[in-house]
This record gives structure tokens, sequence and C-alpha cells, in this order.
């Protein structure tokens, strides 16, 4: 479910007392506070053309009704990336009441950068100071009083995955609201901030004061949102959307040259950039506060950072990384089937007899009841047996992965070879997703910054077998012809990923952006916010999915029913029959297939039993093994199944997406041809 | 030129500017053996004359006429040594003290012609670089970061990155010149750096570490 933010926000405005938005650096427990605070009623909202998402909720405060817009972790607020875009945006956008910004206390200096940014806009900032157990443990100690003090802002300490602290937060972002409320709107904030201390250096305050007066006349007090003072810093700052602003303004393009002389006489004073210096005196004044308001014990090595170190040395790294992708995939597996086979017997058990009879008994035994059959009783019974199981399964554990931070070593250790395939290490676990079930891999390459590298990493997902096409694969020909021609099939895939990687990152325009990543020290997750992460994403799989698996069942349903699938199958003999060697019939099976992959290999057993009646006791009677090979490796290859086309027409446009369904067809063609050529010279088969 | 006692301080701040810690009249004060008050109130003798100012971030810091006239005395003093050791043959270990004076008393003329009997006048005897007249000195070479290993670190000198975005964001995230940084790990198969920024860590990509120039800690 998308909507735009606007929309989103405005709407919670109107049900809501208060509206509070939650800033901050990543993985600093800023969304751990959000669905401690909110659970699992949350609404996702994005802007037109980005990938990175705020989410809205609302919460209580005793009789007060409080509305949550918890906007992407980043490290400032600038225009330069999408996160950053985004956040501002919100902000901006979303007018909250009070900005609350959550502070990781194990790192103050870089985490009030943030903060002074906010308070230069004239935001009401009230401060969580998060993770203070943690910094205890690290033998930092803060003076929440001092900081407080010194900011002139609440800041209260808390420890999210235990939900310490956070309605003494809520208290106090209350009550800042109602004295904001009373003290007048923000335009009119005062050129100078609130708290003396938060000032940069002399020369700097003298420019910003002098340009904050000329704003004041120029623009007639019509300072944009920010207020005059965060103005005249944005524009020292040369930011690109508030220079379009002012340029558009009666007397904008002569306070723009009022600006750009100020910035000069900055660049002359200091040998660098007005924006680079401003920058430099947040940083200055940041680390200056830090230092007057902690005190730094023995800088203790936890242990959660001696096993962190571990996972990025090469020598101990490589084989951890090894360890964790096997049991990444056990657990999907084993988790995956158990619940698989759990849903689906209590789906046969239970509800579809009850579906089956309310449809005979409004429809009789007619061909348009068995169509409807089709839809939601067989329809829904094969997304409960292979894209629900492993999707929820995976879900849950990309979110653990996540939340431990252990995918930033897993990014680290592999960006040199995704580099090859113009990508970067933060594409190594949505494509060992893949191999569970591709439509969440899909989603996952949301990680990935530009559309290029999850236009690569997708194509590359699809080209990963997942569960149901390792079914079809280790059903039909590993166990009739032997392992040795499954494992050929597994190889085959692992050469066509690399090979279509590097081709890609030849053929497409543009390169790989450059990786710079935060680190994280491994932290324990806490199990709610891992449960309500897991039911966010998978609620959004299944509103995309489900309809279309319905809607793509009714249709075969009717085809297979009316018989008209069978009139299908003329023209498919000369690709089938001529080209890779296969009984026309088999291509009809691998239509079905779209729908479910597995589905292939059961159909293909029915037809054999159709056509050579109840005795045939394997499909070796109906295809030898190399045409069994041509049949799996044309079944994994060509078009991903029909849930996956539909995440991939939303998640990167429905013009890539068919981009995608055609390379994968005339893959598999010249794939499936040529190795049935191929079996033929070596004369096998 | 200034007097003498100006001119110690200047160097004195010049030299403990280097140490990048917070430089307050205490430290002023025990660099040049003197009580805090009176480095207190040469302090603001300074800041009247237009040669050294407070920053919030760093302390007491030099202004550009300061750092000048830092650069000109220290340039007087490591000429008069090579003088003294290449022209006059005295033994190198001794010329410091006398050095020390001769420092206030060289008018620009003498030195000069000091500079003009000189063969090698880019380092002083005991190794030190000599800033020419511009204040410019034979800096250490920068070094790409991508090329340190493990545990070696460095200050940031320059990003050569055309790109403003790229550049605001690292700066934002503390990478711009002058800022220390360390490298912790790299991975394997020249991947990327893992690199101690303002007491975070980040993973960065090999064509980013290439762009960032580092000089080696002075010591």
């Amino acid at each position: 479910m998308s909507l735009s933010c606007c929309g989103a926000v405005n709407e919670m405005r109107g049900r809501t007392d208060f509206v509070f938005a939650l800033a901050g650096n990543p993985n600093v427990g800023k969304s751990s506070i959000f669905n401690t605070l909110t659970g699992t009623g949350a609404v996702t909202a994005n802007y037109p053309g980005k990938t990175v998402e705020i989410n809205v909720a609302a919460t209580r405060l005793a009789d007060l009704r409080i509305g949550l817009v918890d906007l992407p972790g980043t490290y400032a607020l600038g225009a330069v990336s999408e996160d950053q875009w985004v956040a501002r945006q919100g902000i901006l956008d979303g007018n909250p009441d009070v900005v609350i910004v959550i502070l990781d206390a194990t790192n103050l200096t870089r985490n009030l950068y943030m903060l002074l940014q906010l308070l230069d806009m004239g935001f009401p900032v009230v401060a969580a100071l998060n993770l203070f157990d943690q910094a205890r443990k690290k033998g930092i100690e803060i003076d929440v009083g001092g900081l407080s003090r010194i900011l002139g802002i609440p800041v209260i300490p808390t420890v999210a995955t235990h939900g310490e602290g956070l309605e003494t937060l809520l208290g106090a972002a209350v009550e800042a609201a109602r004295a904001s409320r009373g003290g007048g709107s923000r335009a009119c904030a005062a050129a100078t901030p609130a708290s003396p201390v938060t000032r940069y250096g002399a020369d700097i305050e003298q420019v910003v004061s002098r340009l904050s007066a000329d704003i004041g006349r120029m623009l007639n007090g019509r300072a944009p949102h920010v207020g005059v003072r965060g103005l005249a810093l944005l524009l020292l700052e040369n930011d690109a959307q508030f220079t379009e602003i002012v340029r558009e303004a009666d007397q904008g393009p002569e306070l723009l040259r009022v600006v750009q002389s100020a910035a000069e006489q900055i660049q002359r004073e200091h040998g660098e950039e007005a924006s680079l210096r401003i920058i430099r005196e947040r940083h200055g004044l940041a680390g200056s506060i830090a230092e007057q308001v902690q005190s730094r014990g023995r800088d203790r090595e936890l242990f959660s950072q001696r096993l962190w170190r571990l996972t990025t040395s090469p020598l101990t790294g490589m084989p951890i990384l090894a360890a964790a992708l096997a049991g990444i995939f056990a657990f999907l597996f084993v988790v995956g089937d158990f619940l698989a086979r759990a849903f689906s017997s209590l789906w046969a058990l239970v509800l579809s007899p009850l579906i089956q009879g309310a449809i005979h008994a409004a429809a009789g035994n007619t061909v348009f009841a068995k169509i409807l059959i089709w839809g939601p009783d067989a329809g829904i019974q094969a997304s409960l047996a292979v894209g629900i199981p492993y999707v929820l399964t995976f879900y849950f554990l990309l979110a653990f992965l996540e939340d431990s931070g252990y995918l930033n070593s897993v990014a680290f250790l592999t960006d040199r070879i995704m580099h090859r395939f113009g990508l970067h290490g933060r594409s190594i676990i949505p494509l060992v997703a893949g191999a569970g079930c591709n439509v969440p891999a899909i989603i996952g390459t949301r990680v990935l910054t530009t559309l290029r590298e999850r236009t690569i990493a997708s194509t590359l997902i699809v080209l990963v077998p997942c569960s149901a096409r390792t079914a079809v694969v280790l059903g039909a020909l590993a166990g009739l012809a032997g392992w040795q021609w499954g494992i050929a099939v597994f190889a085959l895939m692992g050469v066509l990923v690399a090979v279509s990687g590097v081709a890609l990152n030849k053929v497409m325009p543009g390169q790989s952006s450059g990786l710079v990543m935060e680190m994280f020290p491994f932290r324990m997750p806490s199990l709610k916010s891992i449960a309500v992460k897991t039911w966010h994403r998978f609620k959004d799989f299944i509103f995309v999915a489900t309809p279309i698996v319905l809607g793509g069942s009714l249709a075969l349903g009717a085809l297979y029913e009316t018989g008209l699938i069978w009139k299908l199958s003329g023209p498919l003999a000369p690709i089938m029959e001529g080209w890779l060697g296969l009984p026309a019939v088999a291509g009809l099976t691998l239509i079905f297939a779209i729908l479910r992959k597995e589905l292939a290999l059961q159909l293909l057993l029915t037809l054999a039993i159709v056509r050579y009646g109840p005795h045939t006791k394997s499909l070796l009677d109906f295809m030898v093994p190399a045409q069994l090979f041509v049949y799996a490796l044309v079944n994994t290859i060509y078009i991903p199944c029909v849930a996956t086309v539909a995440v991939l027409g939303r998640e990167l446009g429905w013009r890539r997406a068919a981009g995608i369904v055609a390379f994968t067809i005339t893959l598999a063609l010249l794939v499936g041809g040529a190795a049935r050529w191929g079996l033929r010279a070596l004369g096998i088969g | 030129m200034e007097s003498p006692v100006v001119e110690e301080y200047l160097e004195a701040i010049y030299k403990l500017a280097g140490d990048r810690k917070k430089l307050g009249t205490t430290e002023l004060g025990k660099e040049l053996a003197v009580s805090p008050a009176s480095a207190t109130e040469m302090m603001e003798r300074l800041v009247d004359k237009g040669l050294a100012e407070k920053s919030r971030d760093r302390g007491i810091v030099l202004t550009r006429r300061g750092r000048k006239a830092a650069l000109d005395l220290i340039r007087r003093h490591r000429i008069s040594e090579r003088f003294l050791v290449d022209v006059l043959g005295m033994d190198w270990k001794d010329v410091h003290e006398e050095a020390c004076r001769l420092e206030h008393v060289l008018s620009p003329e003498v030195e000069s012609r000091m500079t003009a009997l000189l063969t090698k006048t880019d380092t002083c005897p005991h190794g030190h670089p000599i800033p020419d007249k511009l204040g410019r000195t034979a800096e250490p070479p920068a070094r790409r970061l991508s090329s340190l290993k493990r545990d070696q670190g460095g200050v940031i000198a320059k990003i050569a990155e055309e790109k403003r975005d790229l550049l605001e964001y690292l700066a934002t995230l503390g990478m711009m010149p002058d800022a220390p940084v360390r490298v912790e790990q790299v991975a394997p198969f020249e991947g990327p750096l893992l690199v101690r920024v303002k007491g975070a860590t980040y993973a960065l990509g090999r064509e980013i570490a290439e762009k960032i120039w580092v000089r080696e800690n002075e010591k």
C-alpha cells in the first residue's frame, strides 16, 4: 500500500492532537522506538519516484492521540541523497509540532550534527538519548542535564529495546509542542539560535545575522518554513532546493547576489567554500558540545565488537559468511518447508472442502463452477504452498539480519565480487534470498540506491532458482535421471547469473555507485521490532500477490476447463518439437507453470498419465533423461512466476519488467536449444 | 617584525596547533614556561593585533597574518641553523641556541644574503622543512587512502572529487580536509576499506577511497 507522504501525514493530522516526526542517524534505534510506540498499525507512504519510504502511525499518551512520522535514518538533512531528501521533505511537508531527534549515546559527536541542523532550521526539537545502556557498558557517561542546558531543549535518556524512557519522551514532546504553539509560528524565529551556546564561529555568525536581516527585509518576513537563520545558512550552504524557492520570490535574484558575496567573503577568510566551512563549523560545535557533556572511562571492547571484528577480518570473515549463507539457506528450507506443509494440510483439511462445497452449492457441477474452483481454492492453495511460507520465513530472517548488523559485514566482504556485476556489497543478500523466493528478494533490492543497480540485481535474482524451481529440478530430473543432471542445472544457472551480471554491467549505461556505508557493531535485535518489521513487509506482499494469483488461476482455469488450452498447444509445436526436442504438450505445462513453477512437474505427470494410461510409472516413459534435462533447464530460466512479474512491474516499472521477461524467454530458448543440440552432438540422449 | 616575545608566542601556537587538540592558555603557558595569567594577557594582545583569535572548536588559532609571522620566524631560525653549520662549520647539535637568538634580529636583507650563500635550503640541519617566503613547506607527500594498510592513518589532505553531492555527503560524515582518518581493515581482493572517522566506522569502496588523499600523521 502506497500513499503520498503529504496525504498520509495530513490524514494523520486530522485524527490526532499532535504530530511528531522521528529523525535520527541510521541504526540508532529510531524504528525500534517507532514500532514500540505504535505497534502494527503503520501506513507506509512514499514520494513519487522515490524508493525510500516513511512510516506513519498513531499512538496514545494518556488521553492524547499522537501521530508519529518515522523518517528515514540519515546523517544530515541536505538534498544530496534520496534518503536525506525524503527525510527533509517529510519534515517540511509534514510540518510536525515537534521533531524528536534520536541520538546514539555511544557516538554523540556524529549524532549531534543533524540535531544542530534541525535547530538551525528553527524546528522545535526534543532529543532522545538512545542506547543509553550501551554507552554505559562502553564506559561513556553523559551529563544529560548539561546537554539539555547547552542545547536549550529537553533531552530524555532512553533504551528503546526495553521501552525505557519512551513515555517520558512523548510527554516532553507534548510539553514542547504546547509551548511552541503558544509561542507563535516559527517563520518569525529569531536570527540567533535559542541557546547562545549553539553558535558557530564569530565571523560566520556575523555573516549569518547580516544575511538574516537582508532576508527579513527582502522577503517581507516570508522565509519559507525554516526561519530566517535557517534560510540564511541553507543559502550559504548553496542548498539547491531553497536557492530555487528564493529565486522565484520578488526580490529573490537580488537576495541571491547578496548571499553570493557573503559566501565569497567566507571563502576568502577561510580558504574553503562557504558550504564546507559551515559543515566544518557544525562538526566542530557538535564535537565541543559532546566533549563538554561526556566523560569517557576506559574504552572497553565489548564482546559484540570482538565478534564483529571477526566477521570483517578477511581470514575469519569469509568462512563465517559461507556458514551464515548455508545457515540462511537451511533455515529457509526447513522452516519454509514446515510452514508450507502445515498451511497446505490445514487448507486441504478445513477450508478447501468448505470453499468447494460453497461453490458447488451455488453453481452446481457446471464448467463455470470448475473454473471458479481454480481461483479461490487452487490459487490460494498455491500461494499457501509456495509463496507465503517462504516469503514469511525470509522476511523474518531479513529483519533479523538487518537489526543485528551482520548485513553490513556481508556487504563489506562481498563488495569486490559484486562490482563485477555493476553492483556493490549490499546486493548479496537479495541474491541469496532469491533461492528461497524471488518475490521478497526483488523487494529487498530496495537497499540499493540507483535504478540501474536495482534492475541488474532484479534480473540476476530472476535467474536464481527459487524453491519451487528447485523442486522441479530435484523432483523431475535428479530424482529420475540421476543427481548429476540436477547438479548440472544448478552449475549452469550459476554460470548464467555470473555471465549475465558481467554482460548487464557492460550493456547498461552508467556505472556502479561507490560504497559509503556506516558499519555498526552487533546489537541484539528486539523480537518485537523484528516481528513488526516482518509483518509490515509481509502485508505488502499479500496485497500484491494475492489478487494476481487469484486472477491468474481463474484465467488458466477457464482455458483448461473449456479445452481452449489444447488448441493453444498447436502453435507451440515448432518451438517445442523442432528446436527443443520436447513433446508439444510439455510446452503447455510450461505455460501453466507461469502461475506456479512447480506446477509444471505435477501437470507433466498428469499429462503422462492421460496419454499413456494409469500404468505409467514415471516420466521416463514420456521423456528420456536428456529431454528432462532440457525441460528442467527451460523451466528454470524462462519467465519467473506471475507473482514475480507483478512485483518486478511494481518495483521497476512495467517497461523494465517486460524487458526482463523477454530476456528470460530468449535466454531459456537459446540455452535450452543449445543444451539439446549439444547433448545430441555428444551422443547423449 | 614583531617583538621577540610576540614572535615566541606565535611560534608556540603554530607548533601546538599541530597537536589537533583544543589549545588553551594553560597549555600555551606550559609550552613557554610562563604562568597561565600572563599567557592570557598576551593572548589578548595577540587578538588586538589581529595575529590570533579564539575559535570554538580548536581554541587559540592564528590568523592568516599571525601564521605568516610564525612561519617567517621559523624560516629565519632554520636558515640561521643552516648558515651556522654549512658556512661557519659549527656542529649541528650546538646551533639551536644560537639560532634562537638570531631569528629575532635578522633583517630581510641579511636573511636573503645568508640564503644566497647556502646550497641546501629545503630543510634545517635537523631535518625540519624550511618554509619559503610564502609560508610553503615541502610537506610530506599525500597518498591515496586506498594505498594505506591496516592500522595506518593520517589526516585528509584533499578529496579529489568534482561532484558536489558526494563531497558534501562525505563532509557531513566528517570526511573533509584536516580530518584524521585511520584504516581499520581492508577487504580481500582489493575490496573496500574500513575507515574510522570521528568515532564511527565506514566501509568505503575503492573508487571512493582512491579519491581521498591522506597525509600521514606528523610526528
